[in-house]
């Protein structure tokens, strides 16, 4: 057997495609973790848009790039040999999701299959095919090739991960993988960007040919799995002689998961996960909210008081800011969850709690989006992308916003500082600690139940059960890594950003208008009393105030909620000008005045809603973008308001005659 | 299937059940005839991952209960 373990070079051939056309789709297309995105983003790098089709919920990447200059005049398409400059030729590379087979189980393997098949309705069946081979496991990957090799479809192969089959003492037979094919083979190493040239030019000279496995006899159009997995087997060990496993991944799982040190080591990446989440996002986020008020002083300076500066300082930059503060968290959040998934350990770590989620109806991949949700549910919902089982991903979504995110702190802390007695248990535990610590919990156990009861109701056995690949330990591929963030931040900004935008616009007109005209001789902060009270926020506040009164809530609390339905943290702000004149006049901190102004039960009942309500208008906007269709987000909505109500209420009853 | 101790190795002899699940299990490689080791399990009972080929996979142990082995 002749076997070297690069492909050197590829002479040139007769190709099916006969040229790259001015507008060619070629799709990506290989088993998950074969390497296929690590391809992908060397080949587009930043030239990536992620389509927004609908209905799709795992979105196919769209990748452009013009191809080099000077194409030798064999390869232009006719109709453009008449201009004198050719416009430039650009290959559209789809990047599919993952599939194991062409016998679709998931919504994922449906759109691949269907995108195949020239069946999609919009996207185009693509005209070539780059097939990504996963080096370090032949036989599975050659398993869905037999099937990929059914459709007829131009097709080149990348072989990934060589330098990983030359590392552990194995070598690949190139030449043989080719013969055997009937396709042109490459060798490359993604991440390092070995061979990621030749696959260029292979494209760019068409070197697609279709497969030859027609005259097969063991893959007829009706073979069985079992037949093409022994065609795969056999051709794997006539091409390829593979490290049996990856000494270094069977050393480092003995470790990672271990029956104690895994649980452990996952306790503390989780604790380093949490703690980076917060620590190094937050002076970020203090640094945009000062850079925010820093420009809104400057409008407020340099623009005459008015409708017009209002709503530039109060509108326009209140509302980009309450975006952009999201960032920090958001590529926080990926950079980590990419890492650690790059790296193989999100598989890990899903294995190491799987049972624990099974308890209430989930699987292991759950528990990172979930615990990402803690700091915010924003950059939570967009990680469930990493789940693939449907039912899961939407169940976690759905109740992602009862984790506890950060932006109900400022409502807690306010609410708690001002009636929860700052003594302590024993002398060590603050009770003040202790209750927002009930608080964490109690929605967290709630959210929990809650899945439990979707994943039995709504979802009642659609989906596939626990079934998961453990791929090797790999070096995580930088480039991959900063482009999966930036590609969250930039899908952030552009749908769920112009959804925030624009409700905080409107939120602000609510404020604003009707305009009112404050008694002579009346300080700003009255005058701004007066108009909140009088605006159409502060009118719809009374007027659906008796829907709030079993609550115990008056018509400044219930203002202060309708605001929160922008941001949470909104409600101290609100309330900071409901009560504007009792803080001016008495000279006393809002804590004080919310003291004498408010009763124990109904700060029990405010808190009580927060912990359920999902009053996040961002929130609301990515969840529609992550499902698709804004069924999910309304539904969210309706049963965390009814949770809210039901929770609020009893509470309220139940402090009140503990009280009375 | 789910009574192999940890380390222990058994090929396939048959499904027992035929639907998506085991189709897809298949699809992996797990066809008849295949050799499959037991690498471990999950702590409290959890899935177990198992090795065949070049995959390694994790699955909760009472899904596989279709599956007839044999030890090896």
């Amino acid at each position: 057997m002749n076997i070297t373990a690069f492909v050197e070079l590829h002479c040139f051939r007769p190709t099916a495609l006969k040229s790259v056309q001015r507008q060619t789709h070629i799709a990506l297309v290989g088993s998950p973790n074969c390497g296929k995105s690590t391809v992908f983003n060397a080949l587009t790098g930043l030239r990536q848009k992620i389509a927004n089709f609908p209905g799709v919920t795992v979105e196919p990447a769209i990748g452009t790039y013009t191809l080099s200059d000077e194409p030798a005049s064999e390869f232009l398409h006719p109709t453009s040999s008449t201009s004198s400059t050719p416009a430039p030729r650009t290959v559209t590379l789809i990047d599919l999701p993952g599939v194991y087979s062409l016998l679709p189980k998931t919504p994922d393997e449906e759109l691949t299959l269907n995108v195949l098949n020239g069946t999609h309705a919009s996207i185009p069946k693509p005209d070539a095919v780059v097939f990504v081979i996963e080096g370090t496991n032949i036989e599975k990957s050659l398993f869905l090739f037999a099937q990929i090799a059914r459709l007829g479809v131009p097709t080149l192969s990348a072989v990934t991960m060589i330098d990983a089959i030359k590392a552990g003492g194995g070598a690949l037979d190139d030449i043989e993988l080719e013969r055997q094919l009937g396709v042109p083979v490459i060798g490359i190493v993604g991440h390092k960007g070995v061979g990621i040239d030749l696959l260029r030019e292979a494209i760019e000279a068409c070197d697609f040919r279709e497969p030859l496995l027609a005259d097969n006899e063991m893959l007829t159009q009706h073979a069985t799995i079992e037949e093409q997995h022994t065609w795969a087997r056999e051709v794997a060990r006539l091409v390829a002689r593979l490290p049996e496993t990856d000494a270094f991944t069977r050393r480092l799982d003995a470790v990672l998961l271990h029956p104690v040190a895994g649980p452990l080591v996952f306790l503390l990446v989780m604790m380093l996960f949490f703690q980076s989440i917060f620590t190094w996002a937050t002076p970020l986020m203090d640094g945009i909210e000062a850079s925010i008020d820093g420009l809104r002083e400057l409008v407020e300076a340099g623009v005459p008081a008015g409708v017009v500066q209002s709503f530039l300082s109060k509108g326009v930059i209140a509302g980009v800011g309450s975006v952009l503060v999201f960032l920090p968290q958001i590529v926080i959040l990926t950079l980590f969850i990419s890492l650690l998934e790059d790296f193989g350990y999100l598989s890990r770590a899903a294995f190491l709690v799987d049972r624990i989620m099974g308890v209430f109806g989930l699987q292991g991949r759950s528990f990172v989006p979930l615990l990402g949700s803690f700091a915010c549910a924003i950059p939570g919902i967009m990680s469930a992308r990493i789940i693939p089982s449907r039912k899961d991903r939407m169940t976690t979504i759905l109740i992602a916003p009862l984790m506890t995110c950060s932006a109900r702190l400022p409502v807690y802390v306010l609410l708690i500082s001002a009636f929860v007695p700052a003594t302590f248990v024993g002398g060590v535990l603050s009770v003040q600690g202790l209750v927002l610590m009930g608080l964490y919990a109690v929605a967290a156990i709630s959210g929990l139940m809650i899945a439990k009861l979707f994943g039995s109701t709504f979802f009642k056995g659609s989906t596939l059960p626990f079934l998961m690949e453990l791929p090797p330990y790999r070096f995580p591929a930088w480039r991959n890594v900063w482009i999966t963030a930036y590609n969250r931040a930039r899908a952030f900004l552009t749908s769920a950003g112009t959804t925030i935008l624009l409700l905080s616009m409107i939120l602000w007109a609510l404020g604003e208008f009707p305009h009112t005209t404050p008694p002579e001789g009346s300080s700003t902060l009255q005058a701004q009393q007066v108009q909140l009270e009088h605006s159409a926020l502060g009118m719809i506040g009374k007027t659906i105030q008796p829907v709030f009164a079993p609550l115990g809530f008056d018509w400044k609390v219930t203002v202060g909620v309708l605001g929160s339905f922008a941001a949470r943290e909104v409600f101290v702000s609100v309330m900071g000008q409901v009560y504007s004149t009792d803080v001016a006049e008495s000279n006393e901190t809002l804590r004080a005045v919310l003291q004498r102004s408010i009763s124990l039960p109904v700060a029990l009942s405010i808190l009580a809603f927060y912990v359920y309500a999902l009053q996040c208008m961002s929130t609301i906007a990515i969840m529609k973008r992550e499902t698709g269709s804004w069924k999910y987000p309304a539904f969210a909505f309706a049963y965390t308001m009814l949770l809210a109500y039901g929770a609020s209420l009893a509470v309220y009853r139940v402090s009140l005659w503990m009280v009375g | 299937m789910n009574e192999i101790p940890v380390g222990g190795a058994v090929r396939i002899i048959e499904y027992t059940a035929h639907n998506e699940f085991t189709e897809r299990l298949r699809e992996f490689g797990l066809i008849v005839g295949t050799e499959v080791k037991l690498l471990r399990r999950a702590p409290l009972n959890g899935p177990i991952e198992i090795q065949f080929g070049h995959s390694q996979i994790v699955v909760r142990p009472d899904e596989l209960a279709h599956i007839n082995v044999q030890p090896l």
